[in-house]
């Protein structure tokens, strides 16, 4: 079985934010809900880095083992996913994950948090696949037309790539391997001292 | 002629002879090339969990998103489900249990000489409201909390996810709203009794003979005595820092950052749970463990020999200055008949 | 099947006992045949009861020390309930849907959650020094403590239910409602339009005599 994952190559982010975009629109998310966001390092400096992040769907995810109703659940291509039916709004998944990719309406109770969103490796969730119940809650699904999430296919540099882990890490080696021994063939963002 | 050929092709064939060597090792390149990756550095300085937690920008502006990693989310969340949930609700059941084998080998404390149903008023109509006020806030909000902290262990087990997320999210709702109330009852509380819980001499004795529970043995008090007094203080400190904690937690909008609200929540549920243990035992002493104690929650009046037994120097007080009511008049003022003083004297008392 | 008879049907019923209850209640008393009082008049009937009708909202200058309690904690309560009932916005959602076809704007959200806790701390304050002062304690009737934690529980389903997720916290906090509109012709709770006839009729039989009541 796959084991789907995100890798954002550093060196050829140019911080265009397509990805954020693509996400927002394809997903008709509400406005304060942010899944994908692109966070620059040493911005403006020599240096400068950028990586486009959002859920990292991970193996041992912290946000489904500290969940205090279990709303969390790994599909068998390992995308982390969550049953909205079943989120309290808590927000501890917020402050376990290393990644910051859960995200609250602003539009709720008192404690100002409605039912967590995040992104969803364009997975959906568990109503029913394509339904307009899936799309209204999770937003597109695209595994289950065979496609991959939007935001790597949309991404103007292919620094996002998205899909099974071990394809995703030949393209980053032959990558790697292309950019040659010489700092000076170093991708877009290259540079003589770091 | 030939030497400036071989020259020349020296030349060329110098920088091929370079490149062919392989990429320039960090340590011996002269021209101050710092690695492979250009970026290894940083990321390195990215991955320094201990050293200063580089933070970048997003623009996207949202709370927190300019950290790329923030490592404690992980250990917070480990520590609650290892170490909170666990040891909380060990210490809950402990305390359960400690209560039972006090009543068990204890009993009820029992008064010398038995209740008399001569009655002396303790506390005022408004010091018991503002009591049984803090006390249902205090039971509905610890209820709730502990579904939300131990509920994934010990309910949904049972109820399953759907019928136990119903429950969560009630809680959450539930606790969210009564935590500003705890707050105005803790106030209340404090502004009725603080100087009547101000330690004063005898406080100290009164802990050294371990208050009378251990061992038959008068012991001295005042209105309240030393171990009423730290409880006291217990509540409005700890429970200070619990209402101060929690609305930090309710109210997000505030765009604190995620370390406060793990301290928030870390420091939150741990004061909870050192009042929530306590509260049992003051439950326990306050009604069936000792003789004579709830009524003064309940009518505001208390036994005289309670007082003497319990409150001596307070007692004293109240024997000088005649405070004392007899059994007929205390029924008349509970609007029962006369000479039905309800079960408070035993035939010894009286 | 729960839903549709919350929903539908026992919705019906309940908003019908309550009307006409209500109404039914309220004409027993207009129509009441009172003592014809035959002295000469000395004041207007009229502007006494007027008047006394506003001037019970603040306690006599007398006894106000003695009921300092419940005049705090029955304001928070009631001004609570109030601003609740009619201007919260699910409520306000709900009345424009369910009921009259037309709204009103609502309170913003902070607001609603500080009129229930008013409401909350009012209610439970109240409802112990009717539990610990002996003198509530011995007049009280089982309607007065029905129709206090009747209360209790509308207001507290309702809190539960915020997170507006959750259907069967919905449906228990509407099922309470039609529960506490079925009770309400029948008790004390009548005290909400009541009051009105009640200080009035005072008002005119004191303000015929001269008397500012």
């Amino acid at each position: 079985m796959a084991r789907m994952k995100f890798y954002c190559d550093a060196e050829r982010c140019i911080e265009c934010n397509a990805c954020v975009t693509a996400c927002k629109n394809e997903n008709d998310i509400p406005w304060g809900v942010n899944r994908r966001r692109v966070v620059t390092i040493k911005d403006g400096e020599q240096g400068e880095r950028s990586l486009s992040v959002a859920c990292m769907h991970c193996s041992d995810a912290p946000c489904a083992a500290v969940c205090p109703v279990d709303c969390f659940y790994t599909t068998g291509d390992g995308i982390v996913l969550h049953d909205k039916d079943i989120c309290i709004g808590c927000g501890y998944c917020f402050y376990a994950c290393p990644f910051g990719a859960p995200q609250f309406p602003k539009d709720a109770a008192f404690a100002s948090r409605g039912k967590m969103d995040k992104c969803t490796f364009c997975a959906g969730g568990p109503e029913e696949d394509n339904s307009s119940d899936e799309f209204k809650k999770y937003g597109r699904n695209r595994i289950s037309e065979g496609k991959l999430p939007l935001c790597a296919e949309m991404c103007s540099t292919k620094a996002l790539l998205a899909g099974d882990a071990d394809v995703i890490s030949d393209i980053y080696r032959k990558r790697i391997v292309n950019r040659g021994g010489s700092a000076f063939n170093w991708g877009v963002s290259s540079n003589i001292k770091g | 002629m030939r030497i400036q050929t071989l020259l020349l092709l020296f030349c060329l064939v110098l920088p091929q002879l370079s490149s062919a060597a392989g990429p320039p090792k960090s340590q011996d390149s002269p021209q101050g090339v710092s690695s492979i990756n250009p970026g290894a550095d940083l990321w390195r300085e990215v991955r320094q969990r201990d050293g200063e937690i580089l933070e970048g920008i997003s623009q996207v502006k949202s709370v927190d998103s300019g950290f790329l990693i923030n490592a404690r989310g992980d250990e917070w969340a480990r520590f609650r489900i290892t170490k909170l949930s666990s040891y909380g609700g060990i210490a809950i059941a402990a305390i359960f249990v400690i209560v039972t084998l006090l009543y068990v080998v204890r009993g009820k404390i029992p008064i010398e000489g038995g209740l008399s149903g001569r009655m002396v008023r303790r506390f005022t109509d408004y010091e018991r409201i503002v009591h049984w006020t803090l006390a249902i806030v205090f039971l509905f909000l610890a209820i709730t909390g502990l579904i939300l902290l131990l509920g994934k262990s010990l309910l949904l087990p049972i109820l399953g996810k759907e019928v136990f997320s119903l429950f969560a999210s009630a809680s959450k709702e539930g606790h969210n709203l009564f935590g500003p109330l705890f707050l105005v009852s803790l106030i209340m509380m404090f502004l009725s009794f603080a100087r009547r819980n101000i330690y004063e001499n005898g406080d100290l004795t009164w802990l050294l003979k371990g208050g009378g529970l251990i061992g038959k043995g008068h012991v001295s008090g005042g209105f309240f005595n030393m171990g009423e007094k730290t409880w006291y203080w217990m509540v409005i400190l700890i429970g200070f820092v619990i209402a101060i904690s929690g609305l930090i937690l309710v109210s997000p909008f505030f765009g604190q950052g995620r370390w406060i609200m793990e301290l928030s929540h870390v420091v939150h549920t741990i004061g909870a749970l050192i009042l929530m243990t306590v509260s049992v035992g003051h439950m326990y002493l306050g009604s069936i463990g000792s003789e004579g104690a709830l009524e003064g929650m309940k009518s505001g009046y208390v036994d005289i020999n309670w007082a003497d037994a319990h409150h001596d120097r307070w007692g004293k007080v109240c024997h000088d200055e005649n405070l004392i009511v007899s059994a007929e008049d205390y029924a008349r003022l509970q609007g029962r008949k006369p000479g039905d003083t309800g079960e408070l004297a035993t035939e010894q008392g009286k | 099947m729960i839903e549709y008879l919350i929903d539908g049907p026992l919705w019906y019923f309940s908003l019908a006992v309550f009307c006409i209850g209500v109404l039914w209640q309220l004409a027993s008393i207009v129509f009441a045949k009172g003592k014809t009082d035959l002295s000469v008049a000395r004041g207007s009937a009229g502007r006494g009861a007027i008047r006394n009708v506003f001037s019970r909202f603040m306690p006599h200058r007398e006894i106000a020390p003695q009921i300092r309690v419940q005049v705090v904690a029955g304001y928070m309560f009631h001004l609570g309930l109030f601003a609740l009932l009619f201007f919260a916005a699910p409520h306000v959602l709900f009345l424009e849907e369910h009921l009259l076809g037309f709204g009103w704007t609502p309170m913003p959200h902070w607001a609603f959650i500080v009129a229930s806790q008013f409401a909350f701390l009012g209610l439970i304050i109240l409802w112990l020094r009717r539990m610990l002062n002996p003198v509530s304690r011995l007049i009280s009737t089982l309607d007065d403590h029905v129709a206090a934690i009747l209360t209790f529980i509308v207001m507290l389903t309702g809190c539960l239910a915020l997170l507006e997720g959750f259907t069967a916290l919905r449906l228990l906090h509407r099922f309470s409602v039609e529960l506490l509109l079925i009770y309400f012709p029948f008790s004390c709770l009548m005290h909400t339009f009541t009051f009105i006839p009640s200080r009035a009729f005072t008002g005119a039989w004191f303000g015929r005599r001269g008397i500012d009541a």
